[in-house]
Parts: C-alpha cells; sequence; structure tokens
C-alpha cells in the first residue's frame, strides 16, 4: 500500500529533516509511527499525503507516486493532521459535507456516508452545532470523521491523540484500532501504549532516519534478555550458593527480598544464556525446597524507544 | 470546475455564516448608495451619475482588500491550509473558487446598489447604457483588486497585514491612475521622459476603469483586466507552491 524509497526532505537546502527514509506498509496494517518530537514523523506524513514536496527520493501509494499521480494519491488517502485543523465557523454537518464532496464522494452517496461516519465516530449529539462550539474530544472526531467519508484506502492520523484527556484517548485508539479492521492506517505518535493498544507494526524514526521496524514483539526481541526473578520457600543460603553453583560466574545471583523462609532472588541473564528457567526450576525441586514462581522480566516498548532513538542521538553528537 | 464550486460555494458561506458578509455589505451599501445619493441626486441637474463611479474605486480601494484579507491568511493561521492542500483539488481550483466566492459576493451588492439608477431613471432620464458600462467596469475592477488581496493574503498568516499590504498597493496604483496624467511632459528626457510615464500609467487599473466606464471598452482595456487578474492570481499560485517546498 505504501512504499517509501530513499525519501529525502530538506527545508532550507541545508540542514535534512529526512535523511533517507525507506519502508514498505502491507495493505490492512496498522502501523505505529514513533519517533521523537522533530524527528520527522510529520514531515513524512506530509509528503505522503501530498501537501509538501520531497526533496529526494520516492514514494508511492497503491502504485502511484505522491507527487506525479498527486491527485489519484490523494482520493486514496484520509488525513488528519496533526493540530485537527478544522473550519471552526462551520456546523459540524456542513463542515463533513463540504470534505466529503471536495473527496469525490458521489452527490447520492453523501446522506449515507455522512451518516456512516457520525455513527462510527458518535458525532449523533453534536451534528447540529458549530465546531467552535464543541470540546477537543469532539473535534478530535470530527477531524477522524473528515479523513474518512470517502472511505479512503489508506488514513494518515498524526497524532491523533494529543491533547485528548484520558478517557477520550481510550475511546480514540478503539476508534483506530476499529479502523484498522478495513483500512490500511499510519498513525503517529510519541504516546508508546497506544501503540501497543492499537497498532500490529511499529515504525521508529530518530533525527530523520529510520531505526526500527516490525512488530512489537520482534522489538521486544531485539531486547537483551530481561532477568529472571524466582521466589522460593527455603534456607535462602543454601539456595543461593546452589544457583550460583549452577549458573556459574557469568551469570550472577542475589536475593532481592526476604520474609521469614522465603525470599525473592534475581538471576541476571545476558543474552548468551537464554533459557535458565528449566535448569533452576529442576534444582530447586531436586533438593525438595518450594518453587512459589518464577518469571522473567518483560521488555517494555520505552526500552526499545530509549535504545533505538538515543543510541542514534548519540551517534549524532546530538544527546 | 466541480471542485472549484465546492471550494467556492464554501467559500461564500463562510462569508454568510459569519457577521461579516451582513456588517461589510450593509457598510458597503449605505456608503456607496449615501454617498451616491448626494453626489448624484442634485434637483435641477440632469440625472447623472458620472460622480458616483467616481467615488466607487476609492470605496472598493478599502473594501475589498477587507473583503479578501481573510482568504489564505485565516487558512494559513488555522492550519486547514495543510488540509485543503491534500484534498484532491489542484492549486488553480482553489484559487478560482475562492475568487469566484468574493466575485460572486461583490456582484451581489453592486447588484443590490442598481436601486440607485433606478431611482434616478423614474424621477428623470438616465442614459442607461454608460451605466452599464459603468457596472461592466466596475465588476472588472473589482476583479483586479480581490486578485491583489488575495495575493497578500497569501503571503502572511497575518490578517492585518495582508490588508495594510493591499491596501498600500491598490492606494498606489490608484493615484498613479489619478496623478499620472498630471506628469505627461514634466518627466525630464534623461529619466524617460513622457514612456516612462505612459508606461507606469498604463498598470493602473483605474485608467481602464475610467475609460470603461465612458462607455468605450476597447478589447485592450478588457486584455489589461484579465492578464492582471491572472498575474496576481499566478503569483498566488507560486506562493502556494512554495508552501509545498518550504513547508
Amino acid at each position: 500500500m505504501i512504499s517509501v524509497d530513499q525519501l529525502k526532505k530538506s527545508y532550507d537546502g541545508i540542514a535534512y529533516a529526512l535523511k533517507g527514509v525507506s519502508f514498505e506498509v502491507a495493505k490492512g496494517e496498522v502501523v505505529g509511527f514513533l519517533g521523537p518530537n522533530g524527528a520527522g514523523k510529520s514531515t513524512t506524513m506530509k509528503i505522503l499525503t501530498g501537501f509538501l514536496l520531497p526533496t529526494e527520493g520516492r514514494a508511492t501509494i497503491d502504485g502511484l507516486d505522491v507527487v506525479r499521480d498527486s491527485l489519484q494519491v490523494r482520493r486514496r488517502i484520509g488525513y488528519l493532521p496533526e493540530s485537527t485543523p478544522l473550519y471552526y465557523e462551520m456546523r459540524v454537518d456542513d463542515y463533513l459535507r463540504f470534505t466529503g464532496r471536495i473527496r469525490g464522494v458521489p452527490g447520492k452517496e453523501l446522506t449515507s456516508a455522512l451518516s456512516r461516519v457520525i455513527d462510527l465516530c458518535g458525532l449523533d449529539r453534536v451534528t447540529g452545532k458549530n465546531i467552535l462550539e464543541l470540546s477537543k474530544g469532539y473535534k478530535q472526531r470530527v477531524g477522524l470523521a473528515q479523513a474518512m467519508i470517502h472511505r479512503p484506502k489508506l488514513l494518515i492520523l498524526d497524532e491523533p491523540t494529543s491533547g485528548l484527556d484520558p478517557n477520550q484517548i481510550v475511546e480514540v485508539r478503539k476508534l483506530i484500532k476499529q479502523l484498522g479492521e478495513d483500512h490500511t492506517v499510519m498513525v503517529s505518535t510519541h504516546i508508546l501504549q497506544e501503540v501497543e493498544a492499537s497498532c500490529s507494526r511499529i515504525l521508529i524514526i530518530s533525527l530523520g532516519k529510520l531505526v526500527a521496524d516490525g512488530s512489537l514483539a520482534d522489538l521486544l526481541g531485539d531486547l537483551p534478555g530481561g532477568d529472571v526473578h524466582l521466589r522460593v520457600r527455603g534456607p535462602s543460603e543454601s539456595v543461593l550458593s546452589q544457583l550460583r553453583e549452577l549458573l556459574g560466574e557469568s551469570v550472577p545471583a542475589e536475593i532481592v527480598s526476604q520474609d521469614g523462609d522465603v525470599s525473592v532472588y534475581r538471576v541476571s541473564v545476558n543474552e548468551t544464556t537464554v533459557a535458565v528457567e528449566e535448569g533452576i526450576a529442576h534444582l530447586i525441586v531436586k533438593n525438595d525446597w518450594a518453587l512459589l514462581g518464577i518469571w522473567r522480566e518483560k521488555g517494555t516498548l520505552e526500552q526499545v524507544f530509549h535504545s533505538k532513538t538515543l543510541h542514534e542521538q548519540v551517534e549524532a553528537g546530538d544527546a | 470546475m466541480r471542485e472549484t464550486i465546492i471550494v467556492m460555494q464554501r467559500e461564500m458561506k463562510a462569508y454568510f455564516c459569519s457577521p461579516i458578509a451582513y456588517v461589510f455589505g450593509l457598510l458597503f451599501l449605505f456608503i456607496v448608495c449615501g454617498v451616491g445619493a448626494v453626489v448624484t441626486l442634485n434637483p435641477g441637474f440632469p440625472a447623472d451619475m458620472t460622480n458616483w463611479f467616481v467615488a466607487l474605486p476609492l470605496v472598493f480601494l478599502f473594501f475589498i482588500p477587507a473583503l479578501t484579507m481573510r482568504l489564505w491568511a485565516e487558512e494559513r493561521k488555522a492550519g486547514t491550509l495543510e488540509l485543503l492542500l491534500t484534498f484532491p483539488v489542484t492549486i488553480p481550483q482553489l484559487i478560482a473558487g475562492k475568487f469566484l466566492a468574493s466575485m460572486s459576493y461583490l456582484a451581489l451588492l453592486l447588484l443590490l446598489t442598481l436601486g440607485l439608477p433606478i431611482t434616478m431613471g423614474s424621477v428623470g432620464t438616465l442614459d442607461w447604457y454608460p451605466v452599464i458600462a459603468t457596472y461592466f467596469a466596475a465588476l472588472l475592477m473589482a476583479s483586479s483588486y480581490v486578485a491583489v488581496g488575495m495575493f497578500w493574503s497569501s503571503v502572511t498568516r497575518d490578517q492585518i497585514i495582508a490588508l495594510i499590504l493591499s491596501v498600500v498597493m491598490l492606494g498606489l496604483l490608484y493615484l498613479v491612475g489619478v496623478w499620472g496624467p498630471l506628469l505627461i511632459g514634466e518627466v525630464p528626457v534623461w529619466l524617460g521622459g513622457d514612456h516612462v510615464v505612459l508606461f507606469i500609467l498604463a498598470l493602473s487599473p483605474q485608467q481602464y476603469f475610467a475609460s470603461i466606464s465612458r462607455g468605450v471598452a476597447d478589447t485592450g482595456d478588457l486584455v489589461f483586466y484579465a492578464a492582471f487578474c491572472v498575474f496576481f492570481l499566478h503569483a498566488n499560485a507560486l506562493v502556494l507552491y512554495g508552501k509545498k517546498v518550504k513547508g
């Protein structure tokens, strides 16, 4: 659906906001586009939607070039820019009718298209109001409604939840997930839970370069293995010494907390030792101690984000 | 064409949904008809609207930039320009839509001033030919002012700056048209002499307005207005294309 090849953009001819970004997005994917502020997320989206011209490189949507076939590309896209710009003096229904018509919805389908998005975005209570009077959450929903009134093949949403309260954020996320069922969606954000909640794939961009691309599981798998914790009832000294004997010096084990004869131990697993759980379980059972729990610390998207974006910034001498 | 009409309709709606259209319209009619009545309805004199038409460009000079100042500046400030430029509409279609919306509004206002000549015609004998010619000239004049106003609105996100720049530019062109002829024969030859005066004079819409409203429109006058509008509307388009490069 989207194919981006070595895309570069410079606003002033000197500094590059995008320094050669390439990626592909397949039909039906919901892609989270992550990156710190100023990383190039909005710039990429503005090029894909035809608002900005790329300085170098090429992007196609549905096989059509975003520069050469701009009008046809724009017909296939629904776009919600970052600050949700709307004509505040217009009524919600008038505004949506305008965006539907200008995006090419035929006259006789306009009414049904209008009621579909009003329904989908939960706008039925405010259709007759001026956009100016709406709360931020409702304005955001109007923004989403205008982006999908023409049933676009691709939805591009630039920070759709910024400035919303937690309840509204949950609603918008739910909506995005729902949209993902029959649209390809590209959503930018710097809120990581958002991606975890609604995206099947993640692209991370930093300082104008793509630094990560994959599913959440892929990206978490890239992280160094997490520590293994275990809760054991038994004599702590001998448990610890047996553990150290089993694991060797390269895998340090220590006691984290102690409550009577129950202790929690941490085994700092490095990348080379992956599956230690089975051996540990055997050891505990063999000694007739009670294994009350064993779990591995999970990597978080935050860690992925930090490791990918900070690494880049340090390399660029920016951090 | 369809897209141009949709943009035009939205602009018209924006005028009429806000108090602008009504406040401006009433003010315009009050000034134009009020002034018109004072300068034209003189007992004992023949029915003649020449004086009224002399005042019209001056009213336009302030009125039209105030009408056009929001056309792009507001879109830029609110960020709606970004969305507008990602709709499947070309920049010329957008410009044409906004231009036609302003022109339709002005045409409507001019239509409403027809009460004045109709009143004159009913109480005396009025030569309709120059009146019609002048209405035509007024529309052409208005189109050139709208083109200038739209251009300046596109270069800034501040409506007041757009207003000031348009009024200054149109004011200068107006003064050139009114006072320029006095300079004929006054400019020394080493500065170019009358050639320079005539060249500058040729740039002022005022010149052509005067000649059309005398009822002697020739193709040259029409070509001037067309070229003048195309020049500024094209400049407007270049500013918008520039936004696509510079962001």
